[in-house]
C-alpha cells in the first residue's frame, strides 16, 4: 500500500521533470502551496529531486552555442533605453479599453478596466510598475505586457492596436507548461488597450494573445494568429 | 559544498551587483551544458539558442530568483534551462499542430547538431557520475525518465506512446528518481518497500 507521502513524493518526482498534466499538475500545485512548505520530508524530497533533475542535464554532451549568442547577450546587457515616461505612456489610458466576454475567468477575479471605469488605483499601480527599475516589458503581438517581481498582477496595454476582423476578439491566455487557461477577451477602443490582469506568477509561464471568433470555445486557442511571451517577471 | 559550487556562488553574487565579468564567467561555465541540453530537448538550433539566451537574460535581470539556501546554482540554472526547453517544445508542438491543421504542412526537420565542447572539470566529473547512475536503472525506468526529461513528454503522453497504464509510468518515474537519489547521494537510503508497477493511475 502506498502511504500518503509516497504518493506526494511520486507527484513531486513528476513535477520536477515537468511531466505532470491535468489533475496531477493541479494536485501538485496544491501540495506545493499547502503541504510541502510545512513538511520537512517533502521539502527534502523536492530539493533532492530538483538537484537530480538538474544533474540529468549533464548526461548530454555539452555543445558550443552559436558564436553570435554571447555578443547578442552583451548587447542586451547594455543599460536599457529610457522607458517611456508614465504620463506619455498613460496619456491614452483615460480613453481606454473595452473588455468583453469575461466568462470563464479562472485565474482570479477578473480582468479589470473598461473605458468608463479605468480605476485610479490601477492606473497608479501601472505607473508604479512602469517606473520600477525591475519592471519588465514584453511585446505580445500588438500590445505590451508589463510585470514586476513580487507582484500578483500585470498590465497589458497598447496604442494604435488594430481592430480584429468583424466578429473576432483578442483573447488573453495564461499558460502553465503547455496548458493555456482562458482569461478573457478584449477589443481595442479607438486603438487603445489597458488591462489589469491578476495572476499568480508562480503558476504561469507564458502570456498568449490570440485573435479568435468571439464565439470560439475557450479550451485553447483555435486560430493561427496569436502571439506569446513569458509572463514571468524574472524572465527575459 | 563542492568547489565549483562555491565558485558559482561568488560569481552569482558578483553578477547580482551588475558585474558583467561574472556574467561572462557563468556563461563560459554553463553555456555548453545549457545549449547541449536545450538542443537535445528542442532538436533545433534556433530554438535551443533562444532557450539559452532567455535563461541567461533571466539570470541577469532577476538574479534574486536564485536562492542559495535552496541548492546549488547549477541546480537552479540547469533546471531553468530544462523547463524553458520543455515549454518551448510543447509550445512549438502546438504551433506546428495548428499550422499543420491549417496548411497541411510537413513537420519541421531536425537540424544537424553544432560542434561539441569541453566544459569545466567539475562539471565533466559530475557527468561521469550521473551517467554511471543512469546505468543502474532498469531499462523500463530509464525509458520513462528519458522520455519525460529529454523528450519533454507528459506522463499521460508517455503512457499513450508506449502503451502502458499511467500508474505504471508514475511508479517507474518515481522509482527511477529514488534510485538515482540513492546512487548519487550516498547519504540517502532507498526504502525497503519499493512499490512495484501499478496498473492504474
Amino acid at each position: 500500500m502506498i502511504d500518503n507521502h509516497e504518493r506526494i513524493e511520486e507527484l513531486l518526482a513528476g513535477y520536477v521533470l515537468r511531466s505532470l498534466s491535468g489533475a496531477d499538475a493541479a494536485e501538485a500545485d496544491l501540495l506545493l502551496s499547502d503541504h510541502v512548505p510545512g513538511c520537512r520530508r517533502c521539502r527534502d524530497s523536492l530539493d533532492d529531486f530538483q538537484r537530480l533533475s538538474a544533474d540529468l542535464a549533464f548526461v548530454v554532451e555539452p555543445m558550443a552555442p552559436p558564436e553570435t549568442l554571447l555578443p547578442r547577450l552583451h548587447r542586451e546587457l547594455e543599460p536599457q533605453a529610457p522607458r517611456r515616461r508614465p504620463m506619455q505612456m498613460f496619456a491614452v489610458a483615460a480613453g481606454v479599453v473595452a473588455v468583453v466576454g469575461l466568462a470563464g475567468l479562472t485565474v482570479s477575479q477578473s480582468i479589470r478596466a473598461t473605458n468608463a471605469d479605468v480605476r485610479a488605483d490601477d492606473l497608479a499601480n501601472a505607473v508604479g510598475f512602469a517606473t520600477r527599475d525591475d519592471a519588465r516589458m514584453v511585446e505580445v503581438g500588438p500590445v505590451q505586457g508589463i510585470s514586476a517581481p513580487g507582484e500578483n498582477h500585470f498590465y497589458v496595454m497598447g496604442e494604435n492596436v488594430p481592430s480584429p476582423p468583424a466578429g473576432a476578439v483578442y483573447r488573453v491566455w495564461l499558460v502553465s507548461g503547455d496548458a493555456p487557461t482562458f482569461v478573457g477577451d478584449f477589443l481595442p477602443e479607438a486603438g487603445d488597450v489597458f488591462l489589469s490582469i491578476p495572476f499568480d506568477p508562480s503558476r504561469y509561464d507564458d502570456l498568449w494573445i490570440s485573435i479568435e471568433p468571439s464565439d470560439a470555445p475557450t479550451g485553447e486557442p483555435s486560430s493561427a494568429e496569436w502571439w506569446s511571451a513569458s509572463s514571468s517577471p524574472a524572465a527575459a | 559544498m563542492r568547489e565549483g559550487d562555491r565558485d558559482d556562488l561568488e560569481l552569482h553574487r558578483s553578477l547580482a551587483s551588475g558585474d558583467r565579468g561574472a556574467f561572462d564567467a557563468l556563461y563560459r561555465r554553463y553555456s555548453g551544458s545549457a545549449y547541449g541540453l536545450a538542443y537535445r530537448i528542442t532538436g533545433q538550433q534556433v530554438l535551443a539558442q533562444d532557450v539559452v539566451h532567455d535563461a541567461f537574460m533571466a539570470l541577469w535581470r532577476a538574479p534574486e530568483a536564485f536562492d542559495p539556501a535552496r541548492g546549488a546554482f547549477r541546480t537552479f540554472f540547469l533546471s531553468l534551462v530544462h523547463h524553458r526547453a520543455v515549454d518551448t517544445v510543447r509550445r512549438e508542438e502546438r504551433i506546428r499542430a495548428r499550422q499543420e491543421r491549417a496548411a497541411n504542412l510537413e513537420p519541421v526537420a531536425v537540424e544537424d547538431p553544432a560542434e561539441s565542447v569541453i566544459d569545466a572539470a567539475d562539471v565533466a566529473g559530475r557527468r561521469v557520475e550521473v551517467r554511471a547512475a543512469l546505468e543502474t536503472l532498469s531499462p523500463d525506468q530509464r525509458q520513462v525518465l528519458e522520455m519525460a526529461y529529454f523528450g519533454g513528454k507528459t506522463q499521460v503522453q508517455i503512457a499513450e506512446e508506449i502503451d502502458i497504464p499511467l500508474g505504471t509510468v508514475k511508479t517507474r518515474t518515481f522509482a527511477a528518481m529514488r534510485k538515482l537519489r540513492t546512487v548519487l547521494d550516498p547519504m540517502q537510503t532507498e526504502p525497503d518497500d519499493q512499490p512495484g508497477d501499478r496498473a492504474t493511475s
